[in-house]
């Protein structure tokens, strides 16, 4: 079929100035159009193991701004780039591993090592969710064929809602350590744009919860044995709630994503239930 | 740039007359593209293959443009959502096989000299289209009827 025209060779190179300008020592938000070339370039090339091989010859340990501006690109990489960089990502646990360890125990010169050290936590948790479950992408964008394949076997949908659930509740851990470190002044940019990723992936999250809660109620028909779920989706739609509150009062933010609006109440999941949420 | 330079480059860089159409559609001019542009341009999908392949050439060029040249970027979503429409099935082919390059484009920011935020229209822009090359069941039958899209696309006067 018809594929772009592009020069690959010319591309490779572009690729390492675009991840060293991505993750350069200002304080601000790693810039879009940089970001968005590593993501193209995955596309492109069907392979990410040239922006890992980029990543680690910059010497991002060496800034605590830089390593938190290398997290929130490989981040953007997993959700946005070709599938294949989910995979190859597995192969890198351990650096990723490894700039949680430079980044020390301490708060660091300018407050970043604890959001760094957290950072790789959930990038770990994520990691191994998309090794356990590969059926999904990395923003979780809503595919109706998943939750039609989780159903057809109850236990499996079950242990994929809840393993969900976990990663819901590690994105709500890691916004909240965001937030208590939003400075009150210049710079917080850096920061609020790691809230970016998070505010995307957990409404994909929320949205392949919902419709595959629901889709279990429908088929198993036991209301009882879901109980467990229904609650905890619940506690998770009140925190969502909050969390998008909270990220609606950010200008900054608002002027780089939409942020999702959920009705007060979490939506009914039961069969007989008729309200559908504005997905 | 101006239309003098723009002719000029036209010349030396040896494009082609479908390609030099494309460019003008989608120059830095704070107008257009007009209606009878787009649709010329969407005729000409149909000429050949090579044509075609002139035609992506320069839109998926000026899709990925610098943030200072943003109306290049929206121009281009504009006339790639009316040969969506309008052109040939090639066209449909092409955007779902390269969506990557629209879907990034829904975090597009230039803030331009003024302090204005002209990446929002670029933003809307490739959201709306995003949307519309994942559903094939709504380009389809936008394809099948003009009404329904027409007043979306046309009507494009300022940016």
């Amino acid at each position: 079929g018809p594929t772009r025209n592009v020069d690959m060779t010319k591309q490779e190179g572009e690729l390492a100035i675009n991840i060293k300008k991505a993750t350069n020592t200002d304080e601000t938000a790693p810039k879009r159009k940089h970001v968005r070339a590593c993501i193209v370039y995955t596309w492109d090339h069907k392979s990410s193991l040239s922006f890992w091989a980029g990543m680690k010859v910059q010497p991002i340990l060496a800034d605590e701004v830089q390593t938190f501006k290398a997290l929130i690109t490989v981040h953007k990489v997993l959700q946005e780039g070709h599938p294949v960089a989910l995979k190859e990502a597995q192969a890198n646990v351990g650096w990723l591993e490894s700039l949680r360890r430079g980044a020390g125990h301490g708060e660091g010169v300018r407050g970043y090592g604890k959001l760094i050290e957290e950072y790789v936590f959930f990038l770990r948790a994520k990691l191994a969710f998309h090794r356990q479950h590969q059926e999904f992408n990395g923003t979780f964008e809503y595919e109706e064929y998943i939750s039609l394949k989780s159903i057809n076997d109850p236990n499996e949908g079950y242990e994929t809602i809840t393993d969900l659930m976990t990663l819901q509740d590690q994105i709500d851990n890691f916004q909240k350590l965001i937030f208590a470190h939003i400075p009150h002044t210049a710079h917080s940019e850096c920061r609020i744009s790691a809230l970016v990723p998070l505010v995307q992936e957990s409404y994909g999250i929320y949205k392949f919860i919902t419709s595959m809660l629901r889709a279990m109620h429908t088929t198993l028909g036991d209301d009882d044995a879901l109980a467990p779920l229904r609650e905890r989706y619940n506690m998770q739609h009140y925190r969502l709630v909050k969390f998008y509150y909270e990220c609606g009062q950010l200008r900054y933010l608002t002027s780089l994503i939409t942020v999702p609006r959920l009705p007060q109440d979490p939506p009914g999941l039961l069969a007989e239930d008729d309200e559908r949420p504005g997905l | 740039m101006s239309k003098v330079v723009r002719s000029v480059k036209n010349v030396t860089k040896g494009y082609t007359n479908a390609q030099v159409k494309v460019r003008n559609a989608t120059s830095n001019d704070p107008w257009g593209p007009v209606g009878s542009d787009m649709a010329e341009i969407a005729q000409l999908t149909f000429a050949d293959t090579a044509t075609f392949y002139e035609i992506m050439d320069i839109l998926d060029k000026r899709l990925n443009d610098k943030g200072k040249n943003w109306r290049h970027v929206l121009k281009s979503l504009k006339v790639l959502d009316y040969c969506l429409h309008e052109g040939s099935e090639l066209v449909v082919t092409w955007a779902r096989k390269n969506i990557y390059i629209i879907k990034t484009l829904r975090e597009f920011q230039h803030i331009d000299e003024d302090g204005r935020d002209v990446g929002q229209n670029i933003r809307v822009s490739a959201k709306e289209l995003t949307a519309l090359i994942m559903d094939e069941e709504r380009l389809r039958s936008e394809r099948r009827d003009r009404k329904s899209w027409k007043s979306r696309v046309s009507g494009i006067d300022e940016h």
